[in-house]
């Protein structure tokens, strides 16, 4: 009965949706009205001299909303404290997962591949955060590949091994990086003259703006790259963390 | 006929119905989490393709590449914040569904309602006879 009622509202839905899709304008055509409006021409046109990143989405995000992205960051920030609050943080040298007690250890085959794949993940992770600006890619999406790739590491060599990797001493500080990254890029904007967040500062010779506004850009992206992997690795550790009370060497 | 040129907004709305109906009628916590997921993804297409342009190239001035032929990078740097959002909010979600599975040792929605109202009916039992 339940499923029955649910499937006519979705239905409905379903319908009334597809009809208001149906009126919309086709689709990559320039006219729409999402494709023609100034904003647009202005960011694909000046971005690259005002914001000095040859990818214009990483002008956008870094540059000219760069409050916006601040308040993302702080978002992670403040899924990764919920996360802890609720689950507790794993105690420090001795912490074991469900999985590492698996009777199936994993053959030599995945083990090999893993150990010898996991470098060259985190190596392109470093690439697509250094060249966010020049090339696809950036602090989140590089924060996310390491994350993979630990992810991966964890669910073959268990967690007492990843967690030798990548100790708490060493994840805790780094874990709010991206909020304070920008701060302090913000407050440097503020000291070189500008407002907060302002990249090129006014106080400092013209010629040498464009190489200050790459250089900080890219200090940016290092520090969200940063503190997004090691929130998603605390994330993953906290959640796959076995109780101590009744946690069993392997 | 449009409506099938604009086959990225159908699959985009019959995504969010599957999604909408994964949350309603599945009773396992992590499958309803499951279709809030596919419900953000069906937004994300949504939006990424209203900023297509036909032809187009990525938003990258790499080698004089001409802007007048790029696609929209509006959509593009919104779903990126949309994304981390939905990447945030799931983990809390799966926190919570960790601490509820340890509490009551079951996903099941409806099972877990039960035994809240079990519990609350000793409790209030308790009390009458105290």
């Amino acid at each position: 009965m339940k499923r029955v009622v649910s499937l006519l509202f979705i239905a409905a839905l379903l319908a009334l949706l597809l009809y208001v899709v149906a009126n919309m304008p086709p689709m990559g055509d320039p006219e729409n009205p999402t494709n023609s409006s100034e904003v647009i021409k202005r960011y694909l046109n000046e971005a690259e001299e005002e914001t000095h990143c040859e990818n214009v989405i990483t002008g956008i995000i870094l540059n000219y909303r760069g409050y916006d992205t601040m308040g993302e960051v702080t978002v992670i920030f403040c899924a990764l404290a919920a996360v802890l609050a609720v689950l507790g943080r794993e105690k420090r040298g001795k912490i074991y997962a469900y999985a590492d007690r698996s009777r199936v250890p994993s053959s030599a085959i995945v083990r090999t591949m893993v150990a010898f794949l996991v470098p060259f993940i985190i190596l392109f992770s470093i690439y697509t955060i250094l060249h966010g600006e020049i090339s696809p890619g950036g602090g989140f999406q590089g924060g996310a590949i390491v994350g993979g790739s630990m992810i991966i590491f964890t669910t073959i060599f268990g967690l007492y091994e990843s967690s030798q990797r990548i100790p708490q001493k060493l994840r805790a500080p780094l874990e709010g990086s991206a909020v304070i990254t920008f701060f302090i890029v913000g407050i440097l904007g503020m000291a070189g003259g500008g407002n907060f967040l302002t990249y090129a500062w006014p106080n400092i010779a013209t010629n040498l703006q464009p190489s200050v506004v790459t250089w900080l850009t890219i200090l940016v992206e290092i520090g969200i790259g940063l503190g997004g992997a090691m929130v998603l690795i605390s994330i993953l550790f906290s959640m796959i963390r076995e109780e101590e009370e009744i946690a069993v060497a392997p | 006929m449009r409506l099938l040129h604009n086959y990225h907004y159908i699959v985009a709305m019959l995504l969010f119905c599957i999604g909408l109906y994964t949350v309603i009628v599945r009773r396992n916590i992590i499958k309803k989490l499951i279709g809030l997921n596919i419900m953000e993804t069906s937004v994300f297409l949504f939006y990424i393709s209203l900023g297509y342009l036909e032809g187009g190239i990525a938003p990258i001035r790499v080698g004089g590449a001409d802007p007048s032929r790029m696609v929209n990078p509006i959509p593009q740097a919104l779903i990126l914040t949309g994304i981390v959002v939905a990447v945030s909010v799931t983990a809390l979600a799966l926190a919570l569904v960790i601490l509820l599975y340890r509490q009551y040792g079951t996903l099941d929605v409806d099972r877990l309602f039960r035994d809240e109202e079990v519990e609350e009916e000793t409790a209030e039992e308790k009390e009458g006879t105290a």
